[in-house]
């Protein structure tokens, strides 16, 4: 008996360990408008949502997404919406005006996660009010209707005016995230490089036209002192791509709301 | 050669290599801290937000029938004492005032989460869609607080560690208290009042 039991519980620990809900790593980001990785929705609905959504840009520049997922595992909703937001740069840069609809199937969780850019529009309370009508049909075991209606009145919120266009926003290519940092390169700290990489030269010519032949103490002096001058450039660029944090398109504050069903 | 003009030339070169060394550094250190400035902003705002609620809050829940009188009391008295704050700007650069704040800010929140909690057994204002609109704006506010706390300690500790990093540090040791360590958000309100056990 007592061996018999070994390996099953060994077996269930191994189990355990293979299903214990942990941390979800945030997916790259989507290459459609509307995805559901977790096979919530009818393929149909998703592909209709997905034309609905790309035509909102074309027209309006907006970017609303819709991303069906089944958990954020141990992460909070909001924790992981706003993570997900920030790296997929979700609206356009300087703009903020994007918006993703999120649902959690296996959490019974929706959330709308709104750009810095849309909160003046679709302000928490809207937001609350879509996530209730949502979970009514939610509750009712329809989310193809819940998913549609909810995009449906997000539209409607934002409404369709007319805004500054960029040329040709239409693509998939408007959700390539911009190398981070790029923004952040600190052009004070290159040109302060530059101008110590000049400095070391003139003083490099000026202490070889000078310096009589055999005597390099200054020179040596003096290379010891530009090295450290590059060294401290080098340190000042690597510190300006650190902070690739807020430069980059499209944020969320953590506006929106959360509705669980 | 003059020996003497040659030492002057070089000693020339490398006090404006420090020179120029020193204040790329100094630069950088001012744009973190630039930074954390601008988040701690973020932070001011959001908390502002959350702040201007409350009084549609009170009025709401005073409306309500019978309402438990000492939760939106504790409430509105939490919300003046934020009001009464008068830290100045430099509140990330010094923990007494970074203190001060967040316990003051802390005690609003638990005093709302009470409220809220004590709303529950109100279904009439529950249902009411001026209580509801308060309530999504409150859990709205409730969540910026928490992503820009978050944005805020990832700026602090982006300014910490460049400020604390070898050559940097000596630099902002010359200037003194401009360049002090910026203060963290506790990531959980009210976990430095653990409770006491005694024996």
């Amino acid at each position: 008996m007592r061996v018999l039991h070994w390996p099953l519980l060994l077996l269930m620990l191994i189990c355990l360990g293979a299903t214990a809900p942990g941390e979800v790593a945030i997916p790259p980001s989507p290459t459609q408008w509307a995805t559901d990785t977790a096979g919530f929705l009818l393929p149909q609905t998703v592909s209709a949502l997905d034309d609905r959504l790309r035509e909102y840009e074309a027209t309006t520049g907006h970017q609303v997404l819709l991303y069906v997922a089944p958990t954020t595992g141990t992460t909070p909703t909001e924790d992981w919406t706003v993570r997900a937001f920030a790296q997929w740069k979700v609206g356009r840069k300087g703009l903020d005006d994007g918006l993703i609809l999120f649902v959690f199937s296996t959490d019974h969780k929706v959330r709308i996660e709104v750009g810095y850019g849309l909160e003046g529009v679709v302000t928490d309370a809207a937001s609350a009010g879509i996530i209730r009508d949502m979970t009514a049909k939610l509750k009712a075991g329809q989310p193809d209707d819940a998913v549609t209606i909810g995009v449906g009145e997000i539209l409607g919120t934002i409404g369709g005016e007319a805004t500054p266009q960029r040329a040709a926003p239409a693509t998939s290519a408007t959700y390539a995230p911009e190398s981070p940092g790029d923004a952040d390169t600190n052009p004070v700290d290159v040109l302060i490089g530059v101008l110590i990489g000049l400095l070391v030269i003139v003083a490099v010519f000026v202490l070889i036209a000078r310096i009589p032949r055999g005597s390099y103490i200054s020179s040596g002096g003096g290379g010891g002192f530009g090295l450290l001058g590059l060294l401290s450039m080098g340190a000042g660029v690597a510190g300006g791509l650190g902070g690739g944090f807020s430069g980059g398109g499209g944020f969320s504050g953590g506006g929106g709301a959360t509705g669980s069903w | 050669m003059n020996r003497g003009l040659i030492a002057l030339g070089g000693l020339v070169v490398i006090v404006l290599i420090v020179v120029v060394g020193l204040s790329g550094t100094y630069n950088r250190l001012v744009t973190l801290d630039q930074a954390v400035q601008s988040q701690w902003a973020q932070v001011e705002s959001v908390y502002q937000r959350r702040a201007d609620l409350i009084p549609n809050l009170v009025a709401t829940v005073q409306g309500a029938a019978n309402f438990e009188k000492s939760t939106y009391v504790a409430v509105a008295e939490a919300r003046a004492k934020v009001g009464q704050l008068n830290l100045g700007s430099a509140v990330p650069n010094d923990p007494a005032a970074f203190a001060k704040f967040t316990a003051a800010q802390d005690a609003l929140s638990s005093a709302l989460t009470h409220l809220l909690a004590v709303s529950e057994n109100y279904p009439d204002l529950k249902a009411s869609q001026n209580f509801l609109d308060l309530q999504s704006q409150l859990e709205g506010s409730e969540n910026r607080i928490a992503v820009e706390r978050m944005r805020f300690n990832q700026t602090a500790q982006a300014f910490n560690t460049a400020r604390d990093t070898f050559p940097t540090v000596l630099v902002a040791g010359i200037f003194g208290s401009r360049f002090n360590e910026k203060a963290y958000f506790q990531s959980q309100p009210g976990a430095q009042n653990a409770p006491q056990v005694k024996f």
